[in-house]
């Protein structure tokens, strides 16, 4: 795994234009950043990011498994008691699943390491599947990059072949997908979404989540009555199971993409979970919750909100200081505690892997820069090949 | 190879077009369907109910009493809803429309009476299949004089058997009332209104 320049495509913005890739630079700051790209042996994909990403994905559903059964872990995951039937109701019915996004730590040589899964709501997924896919396109037919480059990335094929797995049990079905107002990179992925599952022959709706209507009969409806059958929905479940309408879900015939039990899957009291069941697990970090801080002996760590997204409201803390913290408006449900192990750096930057799973199989991954050592949502994009 | 093996470019692509020219394309398109896909259209017969379709079809009640209850329900669902009597009579005329309260609502509304049913062999020929048909009494109506599925593809009434495009059996989405809006989306304006330094108002991770 190596860092190397590479020259920027000219027009590449054009370009992005063309494809209505708008976000690639958010609020000022370079998100795309195709300055650099990482460079991967065969090996390196296949022992240590691929193989590991489809076991730490089983070991998470096991412990799925286990909590969705025990109202003790129930309450430990700060899943609302009302919804226990919901979430273990969807998670025995085998409701099926999109995709999901493991952050690993890897630097090349030793075993990666599960920073935390991204199950609910993952994005850069336009960026992965498809624009980060064009680049590699575009730069070896340039000749800038060997044509004998490859990129372990087949999220666009294995996206479509989902979806059409799923039509086979709908057919004809309309699927709706949402998401929050105001937010071009949300909006973005969804119509990506959009994309793969009409090229696999599904129709769909669009309806912003803040658009959605409660209809007659407790059905969710879009903003033409439409009754709400199907929805992807790129908006958090521990969101949802807390808002107004919570309360229709159990009533309402939706069924949802991700599905209700990936609350416990997305959620970070998996980590410890994980580690109790795995203890010693090469691709895992040493995780507690408070009670089982003090005895664990963890003198480097990161203690991160059982509820939050890129990057918010974590603190590092070593031999007792707190040497960095980051805000955000999460932590009220409580936090867990993970060894601290630091991103590697190539150059000034950090950098953290995304490794994509379209339902059970690992699909490719993306790269995450930052010049501070926790990624946020921010951080930038950098594209990478496969040679050797 | 570990990446996608190719990419529809052309489904990609969203450049905006300029609307007068996107008219004329879609205009074009489907005019090329209307003219190209004969072997997507079939027979059909209209029924104005069960008895009807007896009466013309002896020997096949069972099937003419399923196909149109199931034109019935089709028509519950995914009919048009209204508040008033007024509004669904000034969209359907006179005495066309019947009020409508499904289980667990507090109160009815109003929607159009079933008019009649279409009835035709399903592509596999094995079974029939059925969709439910409006008309409209109010001249003003674009379906006066017609006959219009509950999504609104319609066709010149007269005489009882038409050819019609396979569409028009295609499931149709259900419509509701609907009673509130807003019930979703309370927490990420909690959230985003917090500022960090660096922070956004999506909800990816």
């Amino acid at each position: 795994m190596i860092r190397c320049n590479s020259r920027e495509r000219p027009g590449w913005k054009r370009r992005a234009e063309e494809f209505g890739f708008r976000f690639h630079s958010m609020y000022g700051q370079v998100y795309w950043d195709e300055s650099a790209h990482y460079q991967f042996t065969l090996e390196q994909i296949e022992r240590d990011l691929e193989e590991p990403t489809a076991e730490l994905h089983q070991m998470c559903l096991s412990v799925v498994e286990d909590v969705v059964n025990d109202e003790r872990l129930l309450r430990q995951f700060r899943i609302p008691e009302q919804h226990w039937s919901l979430i273990a109701g969807s998670w025995r019915d085998g409701d099926k699943s999109l995709y999901s996004r493991l952050d690993l730590a890897y630097d090349g040589r030793g075993p990666a390491k599960l920073f935390e899964n991204n199950a609910d709501t993952p994005t850069s997924l336009y960026e992965t599947g498809f624009w980060q896919w064009l680049w590699l396109e575009d730069m070896v037919n340039a000749g800038e990059i060997l044509r004998s480059a490859d990129q372990f990335n087949s999220v666009q094929e294995k996206l479509v072949n989902r979806f059409a797995e799923l039509q086979r049990e709908r057919p004809g079905e309309t699927l709706h997908l949402a998401c929050c107002k105001g937010s071009e990179e949300d909006r973005g992925t969804v119509q990506y979404l959009e994309d793969c599952a009409n090229e696999a022959g599904i129709p769909t709706r669009f309806v912003y989540i803040e658009d959605i209507g409660h209809g007659e009969g407790d059905v969710f409806t879009d903003l033409d009555d439409q009754v709400i059958t199907w929805m992807f929905k790129l908006y958090p479940w521990e969101f949802m199971l807390r808002e107004e309408y919570g309360s229709l879900l159990s009533a309402s015939p939706t069924q949802w993409l991700e599905p209700p039990w990936k609350a416990v899957l997305s959620n970070k009291a998996l980590l410890p979970l994980l580690w109790q069941k795995f203890p010693g697990h090469p691709n895992l970090l040493p995780a507690y919750f408070e009670e089982g801080l003090a005895s664990s002996r963890l003198s480097r760590y990161v203690k991160k909100p059982i509820f939050a997204r890129e990057g918010a409201n974590v603190s590092i803390h070593i031999d007792g200081e707190q040497r960095y913290s980051s805000s955000g408006p999460y932590g009220e449900e409580g936090f867990i505690y993970q060894e601290y192990s630091p991103l590697p750096k190539f150059g000034d930057n950090y950098a953290l892997i995304g490794s994509w799973l379209i339902d059970d199989l690992p699909a490719g991954i993306s790269v995450r820069e930052d010049k501070e050592i926790v990624t946020q949502d921010l951080s930038r994009y950098v594209p990478h090949v496969i040679l050797g | 190879m570990k990446r996608t093996a190719s990419i529809n470019l052309a489904r990609m692509r969203k450049a905006p077009v300029p609307k007068r020219l996107a008219m004329a394309v879609a205009m074009a398109t489907a005019a090329i369907a209307t003219a190209g896909c004969s072997n997507n259209e079939r027979e059909a017969k209209v029924y104005l109910n069960a008895e009807d379709c007896t009466q013309v079809n002896p020997g096949m009640e069972a099937e003419c009493k399923a196909a149109y209850q199931s034109a019935l329900q089709e028509a519950a669902s995914s009919g048009p809803k209204y508040d008033q009597r007024i509004d669904c009579e000034s969209d359907f005329g006179p005495n066309q429309c019947v009020a409508y309260q499904p289980e667990g609502a507090t109160h009815s509304w109003f929607m159009p009476a079933m008019a009649g049913f279409l009835l035709a062999k399903a592509l596999d020929r094995n079974r029939y299949q059925s969709t439910a048909l409006y008309t409209s009494g109010y001249y003003g109506s674009p379906i006066y004089g017609k006959w219009s599925t509950v999504d609104g593809y319609s066709f010149r009434r007269g005489g009882r058997t038409f050819t019609v495009d396979d569409s028009a059996f295609k499931p149709k989405p259900a419509v509701t009332r609907t009673i509130s809006r807003g019930g979703f989306g309370s927490k990420v304006s909690a959230k985003s209104s917090f500022g960090g330094s660096r922070s956004r108002s999506g909800w990816g991770g």
